[in-house]
C-alpha cells in the first residue's frame, strides 16, 4: 500500500534496462522525455541528476508536477546549447521513429553526450512482416494504434536497419539488448525477426 | 502591466469575500534606519519598503513566497484594500486560498520596489536634508539594490528560508538575481516573461519614454511638486510602453477598426476615433494618477543596466552559486522579453549544473501574458511548489 495521496506508476520493462545502463549521480538527458516517468524512476533509483526535453506543454507540466527538470522545445536545439561530453548519457527511447532528422538527433547526442542509449520497436518483428503480407495494410496493433490519417508521420525502423545506421557512421555499440514480443524475456536468436524491441548503447 | 480592470459586477457577492480570495488586506511598511549604500556607492540615510503579505509563516520559517513585481506593478498583488476598489491586487488570479499560490501553505510576501512609488522610498520621497523630493538627486537604482533592500525586509520578517521567488518581467530579474545573491536563502525561483540581458529593442522602448518625460517642460530637471509634474511626458510614455506590453492579435481581437460612437464615419479631424486610441489615453490617464515620472526614469533605467553576461562575466558564471531549482515560462507572443530570452535563461542554468526547466506557453496576449488567467500556468505554478512524489510499482 502506498501513503494516501501518493500515486504509484508502473515501471516499464525497458526502465529496468535503460536504468542498468545509467551509472549512479550521473547527468542524463532524456530526450521526448513525456511525463518524465523515467526520469524519475532514474532519479530515485540512480540519483541522477536529469533534464527531459519535449515539445509539448502537457508533458513539461507534468514533469514539473512530479519534480522533474524538463525543456520544452526542439531536441536538436537543446542538444547544440551545450559542450562536447555535457551529459554523462542521453536517451532517446520509443521517439527515435517520429524524429524529422534522426541521424543528425543521434550524432548531435553522441556529441553532447559520452554514451547514447536508443531504444525502438523493431518494425522487422516477424508478426508486423505476416500482418503487412497477408493484410496489405498498414500495420495497427498494440504498438502501433493509429491509423495512417491520424498519426505523425513516422520513419519506422528495424534492428538491421539500426545497425546498417550505426556501422555507416562509425557509432561504436557498447551493448545491445533485444527483447521478444512479450518486451520482457531476452531475444537471442534472430533479433531481425524476433525482437520486439531492441535497446542500443552507443558511444562515439 | 495593463491597468485593465473587470467591470464590477453588482448584485453578487461582494468580490474580496469570494471563495479563493485573500479578501481586504493592509499594506505595511518597513522602515531601514540604518545607512544604505547603492551598488554605484551612493548612500540613503535609510529607506521605507512599503510591502504586503498574505497567509501566514510556518514554525520553520520557511514557507514565504516572495513575489516580486514588474516595472509599473507594486506590493499590492493580490486582495482588496477597501470593498469599494475597482479592482483587486495585479496577480489576484493566481495568489489566495486554493490558487496557484496557495496562501493555506505559504506566506506571500510583495514589497514596492526601492525606487518606486507606491510608499516604498523612491525620487519622490521626501529628502530628509533639503525637506524636499529627492527628483533626481536620488541615487541610481539597479535590480541588485531592489534585491539587497528587498532581503533586509525578509530579515525584518524573520524568514529563514524563501520557498520561491516568483516574478514576470522586471520581476523575473529580481527573482533570479535574489538566487544569484542570496543562494542559500532562496529554494526555487519562478521566472516569467523576462530576460537576463535587457536587450536593445527593450532599451529603445524605454528611452522613448524617458524622452517624452524629460521632454515635457513640466519635468523641470526632475524637480517639480508632487501634484504637478510632467503628466503629459508620463501618459506618451505610458501608452507607447503599453503596446508593448500587448500585441498585435490581441489589440485587433478587443478593438479591431471599431470607432467612438462619437466618432462619424467620414469625420476628418484629430479627435479620438477608433476605440484604441480611447482606451491608451485611458491607460495613460489611470497611470499618470498613480505613477511618478522620475521613479518611471530611474526604473527603467535600472531594467536598461540588467545585464547578467556582462555583470558577472557570463551567464553561466553568474549563476553559478544558485542553489535554487529554476522554472523560465516564455510566453509566445512576447515580443518584449521573446520566448528565446527566456528559453537561454534555462539552458544557462542547466549548463552551469543547475536544476532548471523551461516551459512555453502558447498565447496571443503578448508581455502581460504572464497575468494571463490560463489554467496551463497555473497548473506549472502549483505543481512546481506544490510537486507530487510518484512512486513505482516493481511487480511488472
Amino acid at each position: 500500500m502506498s501513503a494516501p495521496g501518493k500515486r504509484v506508476e508502473r515501471r516499464t520493462i525497458d526502465m529496468q534496462v535503460i536504468g542498468e545502463w545509467v551509472e549512479p549521480r550521473t547527468r542524463v538527458c532524456d530526450l521526448g522525455c513525456g511525463p518524465g516517468a523515467l526520469l524519475d524512476y532514474l532519479a530515485q533509483q540512480k540519483h541522477v541528476s536529469g533534464v527531459g526535453v519535449d515539445r509539448d506543454i502537457d508533458q513539461i507540466s507534468a514533469c514539473v508536477r512530479r519534480g522533474v527538470t524538463a525543456y520544452q522545445g526542439d531536441m536538436l536545439g537543446f542538444l547544440r546549447s551545450f559542450p562536447d561530453g555535457h551529459f554523462d548519457r542521453v536517451i532517446c527511447s520509443r521517439t527515435v521513429h517520429e524524429l524529422a532528422e534522426p541521424a543528425a538527433v543521434i550524432l548531435e547526442a553522441l556529441r553532447a553526450g559520452r554514451s547514447v542509449t536508443v531504444g525502438f520497436v523493431n518494425h522487422g518483428f516477424w508478426k508486423n512482416r505476416l500482418y503487412a503480407l497477408l493484410l496489405g495494410r498498414k500495420l495497427r496493433n498494440a504498438v502501433y494504434t493509429t491509423a495512417w490519417h491520424e498519426s505523425r508521420p513516422a520513419n519506422n525502423l528495424t534492428v538491421a536497419d539500426f545497425e546498417e545506421f550505426c556501422a555507416s557512421q562509425g557509432i561504436r555499440i557498447a551493448r545491445r539488448v533485444h527483447l521478444l514480443g512479450d518486451w520482457r524475456s531476452r531475444c537471442l536468436f534472430w533479433p531481425n525477426l524476433f525482437a520486439g524491441y531492441a535497446l542500443y548503447d552507443l558511444t562515439r | 502591466m495593463t491597468d485593465d480592470a473587470p467591470p464590477p459586477s453588482p448584485g453578487t457577492t461582494p468580490r474580496h469575500l469570494a471563495p479563493g480570495d485573500v479578501g481586504l488586506v493592509q499594506p505595511h511598511d518597513f522602515v531601514h534606519p540604518q545607512p544604505f549604500a547603492f551598488k554605484n556607492g551612493q548612500v540613503l540615510p535609510g529607506f521605507t519598503l512599503r510591502y504586503e503579505t498574505y497567509g501566514e509563516l510556518n514554525a520553520t520559517r520557511d514557507n514565504a513566497v516572495l513575489i516580486c513585481h514588474a516595472l509599473s506593478g507594486d506590493h499590492h498583488c493580490a486582495g482588496w484594500h477597501s470593498p469599494d476598489d475597482h479592482k483587486p491586487g495585479w496577480w489576484n488570479n493566481l495568489i489566495g486560498p486554493g490558487k496557484a499560490v496557495d496562501t493555506r501553505r505559504f506566506y506571500v510576501i510583495s514589497a514596492n520596489v526601492l525606487g518606486g512609488c507606491q510608499g516604498s522610498t523612491g525620487p519622490s520621497s521626501t529628502n530628509p536634508a533639503t525637506g524636499r523630493p529627492y527628483g533626481i538627486s536620488f541615487p541610481f537604482v539597479t535590480i541588485l539594490d531592489m534585491v539587497r533592500a528587498q532581503k533586509l525586509l525578509l530579515d525584518h520578517l524573520g524568514v529563514s528560508e524563501v520557498h520561491a521567488a516568483i516574478g514576470g518581467s522586471m520581476g523575473g530579474m529580481t527573482a533570479l538575481l535574489f538566487a544569484i545573491e542570496f543562494p542559500q536563502l532562496i529554494r526555487r525561483v519562478v521566472a516569467m516573461a523576462t530576460t537576463a540581458r535587457e536587450s536593445a529593442q527593450a532599451i529603445a522602448f524605454n528611452e522613448v519614454g524617458r524622452q517624452a518625460i524629460m521632454q515635457d517642460p513640466a519635468w523641470h530637471q526632475g524637480d517639480y511638486p508632487r501634484d504637478g509634474g510632467p503628466r503629459v511626458g508620463l501618459a506618451i510614455a505610458r501608452m507607447m510602453a503599453h503596446i508593448t506590453y500587448v500585441s498585435d492579435a490581441s489589440m485587433d481581437r478587443k478593438f479591431g477598426r471599431r470607432k467612438k460612437e462619437s466618432a462619424a464615419a467620414d469625420s476628418y479631424t484629430f479627435d479620438t476615433q477608433f476605440e484604441v486610441e480611447g482606451y491608451l489615453r485611458h491607460q495613460a490617464q489611470s497611470f499618470i494618477n498613480r505613477f511618478d515620472a522620475n521613479s518611471y526614469l530611474y526604473i527603467t533605467r535600472a531594467l536598461d543596466q540588467f545585464d547578467l553576461a556582462q555583470a558577472y562575466g557570463s551567464v553561466e558564471k553568474a549563476v553559478a552559486p544558485v542553489q535554487a531549482e529554476t522554472l523560465c515560462i516564455g510566453f509566445t507572443s512576447d515580443w518584449l522579453f521573446p520566448p528565446e530570452q527566456n528559453r537561454r535563461i534555462a539552458l544557462a542554468l542547466l549548463r552551469a549544473g543547475k536544476r532548471a526547466s523551461y516551459a512555453e506557453l502558447a498565447t496571443d496576449l503578448g508581455h502581460d501574458s504572464f497575468l494571463l488567467e490560463s489554467e496551463e500556468l497555473y497548473g506549472l505554478v502549483r505543481g512546481f511548489l506544490e510537486r507530487e512524489s510518484v512512486a513505482f510499482d516493481f511487480a511488472i
